[in-house]
């Protein structure tokens, strides 16, 4: 066009944080813009509160939220308990992280949890560090157990991506009861229970490709790379099958019969690098055909790979176990919708959500009909497309990562437009700050799904609230919907950074306020109690020595342990075991051991263990730091240790 | 003398050359059966005809042919796929080749490891995808014309020309008409897309994952979208044209680092241009006219200097969404705003009074035309009024102290003229299919 223009400005002087702006501080006074250190307005959320209470969506200082919600971490490793609509946060439950206040990855209890379930090499492995269990998680998806198509409230699902594991809370105490390693597979991310009879299995999507015998004979063979898609008993937390599939496997979900399971893959091309991970214009959706797959393993049609019963569901082997179905490009967010039939599948670099007819699976599946041919709309809503949840009135949300929106639109007009109808399937777009990922709405992922919320969780804060150093909060965001309005009500910062949430009535979950003394938690305290004579249901005050091995029994009462004293000597394996014998609401008492990195939770009738060794002469003040009573400072003891005899 | 010998030696060893050219009559097999048989280095001569692809050249040679010479892949996958380097395709017309996205099956396909070849002055009409750079580097794709499918679902179209993966790519020259976008450029790098034309695509350029990479001297008609730069480091962005592009002439979405420079977006645009989460980018002696949105800068964008950019009778100049106090000059040199109404009594270009381009002050002057009264007054107090207004609305906002009192011209060839005409006459002929990225009204 016009001649070549010489670039008026240096761009080292203007953009480098620590080049000189001289030049730039006469012209404006401050380089401040240029240095990130923008003058911050002070920001008001006048119009956000207003919108709150013109959506009904207030909850008052005293009154409970409507819904549950509960939220993932991703590497924080936890699980959250947030209260809806209010956004607040009710409880972090500890699963793949240690925990400092509750003593999760400290107490006997915990560690038998966080160990059982590792594969040998991996102890190993975590041996030859000085671990016994990986100290980090990364918990990308939590999903509750289903009965009949709806949340049962009996226990809670979770991935682990970095350690390839999959852990489940039990809804009763909202604690994690069982955390297993899934073998073979590496960087377990998409997770879903069945929902249909009831949740069986939770199926499980790896996501990084790794040889299929993983014991560095094989390294730089990508050709030799394998993916594998799990099914754990969700009852017995074990293994029941896995499938061998083509490409990498990204997000999961399942349908309402109990027929069929799907994956999405965004590196269908099995590529290493990030330019070989986008080569191709279409990736795919598998389609996982479980009675197919169940006939396989009673036919024995499978191989056994550490104790895991593996069929091959790879392109080209001619088996009723799997299909494949082309979807454009990079796809990611796999979600059933309420109705039934119809599967949404987020094309990510794609415009486009790829809707898929469940009911026309059969057909693929039976009489090899064409792949493409259960898609029955693929509406362009905008860049990014990345997750759908649904309003059960037939309407879909979908997050638009790059677009920074949600867009609401409706399935069936999105049909009628493949169809070639002249309709616009977009009911409303409303912006969200910034770049979101998951999305949720009321019971959205059940038969009992509502659009009375709407929630989208975003990857970015970036402007939205007081600056707090370089690394800023993610910003969750929940809409009131009312009719085709959405009404912004809530900005929530969160630390990292919560990946899925799910929305539940109150009705399916029905925790309790006290343990039970029979709970099974603590178990092999009241067997080594039993041993010991000591009767942990009562006050306990024992001290049993058994070689160099010291069992302390004492149960608490606010504002006191029973014992206020105990001694052993040094280099003792000194085990503690506390029961907090009050039953009333929220008094929950602690163990902390000064200086002996010891602390635990016991909530109300619960009973906790913790083991250290006393290698450290003199004396050691224990006390409570739950606060548990006005004489909470008081309820303290010493620990004696006599020094070993010379 | 020296000089004259190096020019000679060149020829002496490029003459044996010729003496492998082969021409290769329309005729079943008879192309294959000529690559079969060429050196590498020999010319493939097609005579006028329907010669019958696909075809895969895996060795270093030059496909040509007489101007009437058609490479019809039939429907079959690829037409041409070149597999080996130092190829060139030139003068051809190629056609027919398979529709399966799976296989991004195209008219022309570079695979990895073909460097450094060439594809120019062809027709390619009718293929999925146009002209598919997939892996080989270094590249050059010039003054090929090509056109795409109609295709009602945009999905089931392809790009004009699709770069992945392939370093120092050189897309020159061409003339791309229909399909989806006419540049898509995904993961890759050191590309150079310059003085193309785009006309009747979704997007007329597309990136996705480029760094270090120019667009230049291209020119976008009639598109869904002009010049969509995301995800991108350290791209030029200078002296294209955006003319009568629906939605966008010129988004930046997370693109950092850009020289952004001598672009003319024009004519009805829904945004002149969208900053959307984009840092660091150096956007100067642009021309933003007649849009509905002259700019729209959001999703906390940062440190980006704009200066000696030009805001032309856009409906709303700026659109500002953000919370932060930001100023739009450098060194004591400002944009050209139509709106601004200023002396400059010191006759040094630069208006008096500062320039508050935010959408506060649009909405007043748009909602109650007598405030434009006010335009002369101190900024500060405006706003004050403003604000007592609309007190709902967020603090933070746009300054240009010193804005300038004329615009500089872009020149645009007379050619190009007509097509701008024909394409705002085709605006309103959208269907919904077509991609709509319209609705971003609360931003």
């Amino acid at each position: 066009m016009s001649e070549e223009k010489r670039l008026p400005i240096s761009r080292r002087s203007l953009l480098g944080a620590t080049a000189g702006g001289a030049a730039l501080a006469g012209a404006f006074g401050s380089r401040a813009m240029l240095t990130g250190t923008a003058v911050v307005g002070a920001a008001t959320l006048a119009s956000a509160t207003s919108a709150r209470a013109a959506a009904g969506a207030e909850v008052g200082p005293g009154q409970l939220d409507e819904y549950y919600g509960f939220w993932s971490s991703g590497q924080c490793g936890e699980m959250r308990i947030l209260g809806i609509p209010s956004m607040r946060e009710l409880m972090r439950v500890p699963v793949f992280n240690t925990c400092s206040a509750t003593g999760w990855g400290i107490t006997n209890e915990s560690k038998k949890i966080l160990t059982e379930g590792l594969l040998p090499d991996t102890k190993e492995y975590l041996a030859a560090n000085g671990l016994e269990f990986p100290p980090n998680g990364d918990l990308h998806h939590l999903h509750m157990s289903f009965t009949e198509g709806t949340y049962d409230g009996r226990f809670l699902f979770m991935n682990d991506k970095a350690n390839t594991r999959v852990a489940r809370v039990r809804c009763d105490v909202m604690k994690c009861d069982k955390i297993i390693e899934i073998p073979n597979t590496k960087a377990i991310h998409g997770l879903r229970p069945q929902k249909w009879p009831r949740t069986d299995y939770v199926f499980c999507n790896g996501e990084d490709e790794v040889p299929m015998v993983n014991d560095g004979k094989i390294l730089d063979e990508p050709e030799k790379y394998v993916n594998f898609y799990t099914a754990v008993n969700a009852d017995e937390m074990t293994v029941a099958w896995q499938v061998m599939v083509t490409g990498n496997l990204d997000n999961t979900d399942c349908d309402y019969e109990g027929k069929y399971a799907f994956s999405t893959s965004y590196n269908s091309e099995m590529g290493m690098t990030l330019a070989d991970m986008t080569e191709a214009d279409m990736d795919h959706v598998v389609v996982f055909n479980i009675k197919e797959i169940e006939a396989g393993i009673e036919a024995g049609d499978f191989i056994e790979l550490n104790g895991v019963k593996v069929l091959d569901g790879r392109k080209g082997q001619n088996k009723k176990y799997t299909r494949y179905i082309p979807i454009p490009n990079n796809p990611h967010g796999c979600n059933m919708a309420p109705d039934k039939i119809h599967l949404c599948i987020a094309g990510k670099l794609s415009p486009t959500v790829s809707v898929i007819d469940v009911r026309k699976l059969d057909a693929v599946f039976d009489e090899d009909a064409d792949p493409r041919s259960v898609v029955v709309a693929e509406p362009e809503l905008g860049l990014g497309p990345l997750h759908t949840c649904y309003d059960g009135e037939g309407n879909a949300f979908t997050t638009l990562f790059l677009d920074s929106q949600v867009v609401k639109w409706n399935i069936e007009k999105a049909i009628q437009l493949y169809n070639g109808d002249d309709v616009d399937p977009i009911i409303t777009k409303a912006d969200v700050h910034y770049q979101p990922g998951h999305n949720s709405t009321v019971m959205g992922e059940t038969l009992e799904a509502s659009g009375k919320y709407y929630l989208t969780m975003n990857k970015f804060s970036k402007d939205r609230f007081l600056n707090v150093g370089p690394l800023k909060p993610e910003n969750e965001q929940l809409f009131a919907i009312d009719g085709d309005k959405m009404t912004l009500i809530h900005d929530g910062p969160t630390f990292a950074e919560p990946h899925d949430s799910i929305l539940v009535d109150p009705s399916k979950v029905n925790p309790k306020s006290v343990w039970d003394r029979n709970d099974p938690m603590w178990a092999d305290a009241r067997k080594q109690a039993e041993a010991d004579g000591v009767d942990l249901d009562d006050w306990q005050e024992e001290v049993i020595r058994d070689g160099n091995k010291v069992r302390v029994y004492m149960s608490s009462n606010a504002p006191s342990f029973s014992l206020e004293s105990f001694t052993v000597r040094q280099g003792d394996e000194v085990t503690v075991y506390v029961t907090n014998l009050d039953d009333i609401d929220d008094l929950t008492h602690g163990f902390t051991m000064g200086n002996h990195a010891v602390a635990m939770e016991i909530s109300p009738q619960q009973t906790s263990s913790v083991t250290f060794v006393a290698e450290r002469p003199g004396v050691y003040w224990y006390y409570c730091q739950w606060f548990c009573h006005a004489l909470h400072m008081e309820m303290r003891g010493r620990m004696f240790v006599e020094p070993r005899a010379s | 003398m020296m000089r004259a010998l190096t020019f000679v030696l060149p020829l002496l060893i490029a003459l044996p050359l010729w003496a492998g050219e082969r021409h290769v009559a329309p005729g079943q097999g008879a192309l294959a059966n000529a690559i079969a048989e060429a050196e590498p280095g020999d010319v493939i001569f097609l005579e006028a005809g329907r010669h019958l692809g696909p075809v895969i050249i895996d060795r270093p040679l030059t496909l040509t042919g007489e101007h009437d010479a058609i490479l019809d892949g039939a429907g079959k996958g690829t037409v041409i796929t070149i597999d080996a380097p130092d190829v060139t395709i030139s003068n051809l017309t190629v056609t027919g080749s398979g529709l399966n996205s799976q296989d991004t099956d195209a008219g022309i396909k570079i695979l990895k490891k073909a460097d450094r070849a060439i594809v120019k002055g062809n027709r390619v009409l009718g293929n999925l995808h146009g002209i598919d750079v997939h892996g080989g580097r270094d590249a050059q794709v010039r003054d090929n014309t090509i056109e795409g499918t109609r295709d009602p679902r945009m999905n089931d179209r392809g790009n004009g020309i699709y770069v992945w993966n392939s370093p120092g790519t050189l897309v020159e020259g061409n003339s791309v008409r229909w399909g989806r976008d006419g540049i898509f450029s995904n993961t890759s790098r050191t590309g150079i897309y310059r003085n193309n034309l785009f006309r009747d695509l979704r997007f007329a350029v597309h990136y996705m994952y480029t760094n270090d990479s120019e667009v230049s001297g291209n020119v976008s008609i009639g598109n869904h979208l002009g010049y969509a730069i995301m995800f991108s480091n350290n791209v030029i962005i200078k002296d294209n044209l955006s003319l009568s592009d629906r939605s966008h002439g010129l988004m930046l979405n997370f693109a950092n680092n850009a020289d952004v420079s001598g672009n003319l977006v024009r004519g009805g645009a829904d945004r002149c241009t969208f900053i959307y989460n984009a840092h660091k980018n150096l956007i100067y002696d642009n021309r933003f006219e007649g849009c509905t949105i002259g700019i729209h800068f959001t999703a906390g964008s940062e440190r980006n200097v704009l200066t000696g950019n030009a805001f032309i009778g856009n409906r709303t100049q700026v659109k500002y969404v953000g919370t932060r106090d930001i100023e739009w000059s450098f060194k004591g040199r400002g944009n050209y705003w139509s709106d601004h109404s200023s002396f400059d009594l010191g006759g040094d270009g630069i208006a008096d009074s500062a320039f508050r381009p935010n959408d506060l002050m649009d909405h007043i002057l748009w909602s109650q035309p007598a405030a434009a009264l006010l335009t002369g007054a101190p900024a500060v107090q405006l706003i004050r009024w403003a604000q007592s207004s609309f007190p709902a609305t967020l603090p933070g906002g746009v300054v240009d102290s010193v804005p300038l009192m004329t615009a500089q011209a872009v020149t645009i060839p007379p050619k190009y003229l007509a097509m701008e005409a024909g394409a705002a006459l085709r605006r309103n002929e959208s269907s919904f299919d077509d991609f709509d990225i319209n609705d971003l009204a609360s931003h």
